[in-house]
């Protein structure tokens, strides 16, 4: 079938833009099918531009990596998103590390609930340890897989330890104080850990610019345990966190702090390597 | 002809717990293509490593774009313009390839994510992975890591690009499109490509460092190392003892890299890997005769 009549310019300009009515709109669909001519002249009228724009959204939502649930978390604080991608790639914030923090302060709830004396120490022994173990596994050459990658790249390695330690301390700390606070019988105490977790926290991070985060968190665990061990042995596991002893821990934080405040530039090139 | 030195290695050395990686050793480098060949342990991935800033000597000076590295600034400075690749790395688990390159761009401070976004897709195009940028990296072969590996470290288009083994586990055919875009990258930037691969740095490499035991045992061009090993390549009908490597080739006659020809031979072509074999066979009699 040969078509004599040819759609006009004007025609194709206003179908384009949408503004043709309904009836001029289907006699011109139903000519193109049929037309050749005017299929290659309408082409001319369409701008390619928006069609690349809506190939390129479509695009980017297709390969652009979903973003996970601790990403949309800090997003929704506020955060850049350039940020939470750089938090996200730490080992710590997984999932899964947070379903072991659960777990594991699911059994010492219980164990407070139930067992008094032992179930406090228990408490005491692991909620100041909770933070400190996913600051040690947020940074530094045995747990980032691209930790040499990052070393050499432009981004502040303080910044990077910082913000992950920021974001391990949000996610963390909540879920052990809900615990903490839900279980009978903790009173003070409940809150109270806090001071010997961010002391702990500090000295990791100071420690980190001498030896891996992780062994200096190693040996911060083995000793707190001891302490609180030898505290429940004397039947008053509570004495670690007696109202006595608590300045001492803002004074280890203080110190701390100093510490890593002068050093922190440390952390820019390494000296080893494992 | 002088070319600006963007590298510059003073003196410098490196020991690990009683192993020295570099024994004081200065090199300088510009704008082109430089192979690093050495046997294992000889100090190249060391060299690289403290190329790109992630290792401190402990002796010597380094110079990268003609600043030395003690300030902060400069350090940072110096980072913006350089693109690595580390011979061993690790990605996190969850990450697809985009999702890898796109974290590497943000720790060099692409902070706009439409641009960021675009320069991802460029760095992978460029490796030949943009149809698998959806696909997690565990999935992923190991030449296509090594490729992913390789795309970050072209994002921004580096003044100093320092590869410890680009090419390994890349299937030949991928890694002549590689070649493709180092010599491309050649043109402009320091290029600095450690390698087991003799004949990556005989397609690509115009001057080329031989490293043995954390000292400079070569460093000059490639044709000139090659030419060492005129007159000592020799194709016969049978083995010769005396050689330093000999071997039966496909066509049944045997290759003998050694000094003298054996009887009945004829010279052959000497490949970069004849002359390599050469340098390194000197060290190995004089071990040989200490021993």
């Amino acid at each position: 079938m040969s078509a004599t009549w040819h759609a006009d310019d004007e025609l194709f300009a206003s179908y384009v833009r949408g503004d043709a009515d309904a009836l001029r709109s289907a006699s011109l669909e139903q000519h193109l099918i049929h037309c050749e001519t005017c299929r290659s002249r309408i082409a001319q009228h369409v701008e390619p531009r928006p069609l690349e724009l809506v190939w390129d959204r479509i695009r980017e939502d297709v390969q652009a990596p979903a973003h996970g649930p601790v990403e949309r978390f800090l997003a929704r604080l506020g955060l850049p998103e350039s940020d939470a991608l750089v938090i996200s790639a730490a080992s710590s914030l997984r999932v899964s590390w947070l379903w072991g923090v659960v777990l594991s302060l699911t059994f010492v709830g219980a164990s407070v609930a139930w067992g008094g004396t032992r179930g406090l120490a228990l408490f005491l022994a692991i909620a100041p340890l909770v933070p400190v173990v996913g600051v040690a596994f947020a940074y530094g050459p045995a747990v980032d897989d691209t930790y040499e990658l990052a070393v050499a790249s432009p981004y502040s390695g303080p910044r990077l330890l910082l913000l992950r330690t920021a974001a391990v301390l949000v996610t963390s700390i909540p879920l052990v104080l809900v615990v903490g606070l839900l279980a009978p019988g903790l009173s003070w105490t409940a809150v109270t850990w806090l001071l010997p977790a961010s002391a702990f926290t500090v000295v990791v991070l100071a420690a980190a610019t001498w030896v891996p985060a992780t062994d200096a968190a190693a040996v911060l665990m083995v000793a707190w345990v001891c302490a609180v061990g030898a505290a429940a042995v004397r039947h008053d596991p509570a004495a670690v966190v007696d109202p006595a002893v608590l300045p001492a821990y803002v004074l280890l934080a203080g110190v701390a702090a100093v510490v890593l405040r002068r050093r922190i530039r440390h952390l820019t090139v390494v000296r080893r390597l494992p | 002809m002088s070319t600006p030195t963007t590298i510059s290695l003073a003196g410098v050395a490196k020991r690990y717990r009683g192993t020295t990686a570099l024994d004081g050793v200065d090199l300088s480098f510009g704008p082109g293509i430089t192979g690093l060949l050495g046997p294992n342990g000889a100090g190249k991935t060391t060299l690289l490593r403290i190329a790109a800033t992630v290792l401190a000597p402990d002796a010597g000076d380094v110079r990268l774009l003609g600043r030395t590295l003690r300030s902060t600034e400069a350090l940072h400075d110096v980072r913006c313009r350089l693109g690595y690749l580390p011979q061993e790395m690790g990605f996190p688990r969850t990450f697809t390839g985009f999702g890898f390159v796109d974290y590497m761009a943000v720790l060099k401070e692409w902070t706009q994510r439409a641009p960021r976004h675009d320069e991802v897709r460029r760095v992978l195009a460029l490796v030949d992975l943009d149809g698998l940028a959806t696909k997690r990296v565990r999935t992923l072969s190991g030449g296509q890591r090594r490729r992913l590996a390789l795309a970050q470290a072209l994002l921004g288009e580096p003044s100093l690009l320092l590869l410890d083994e680009p090419t390994t586990g890349v299937d030949p055919e991928q890694r002549v499109a590689l070649r493709q875009v180092l010599s491309r990258a050649g043109e402009r930037s320091t290029v600095l490509l450690s390698t087991h691969q003799t004949e990556d740095v005989e397609a690509l490499c115009d001057r080329v460092v031989v490293l043995d035991r954390g000292r400079v045992r070569f460093d000059g061009a490639v044709t000139d190392l090659v030419a060492t090993a005129t007159g000592k390549v020799w194709l016969a009908d049978g083995p010769d003892p005396s050689a330093r490597a000999s071997w039966r080739t496909g066509t049944g006659r045997h290759r003998n890299v050694g000094e003298g020809a054996p009887a009945g031979a004829e010279a052959a072509e000497p490949t970069l890997e004849d002359a390599y074999l050469l340098l390194l066979g000197d060290r190995a009699r004089a071990e040989g005769v200490a021993a």
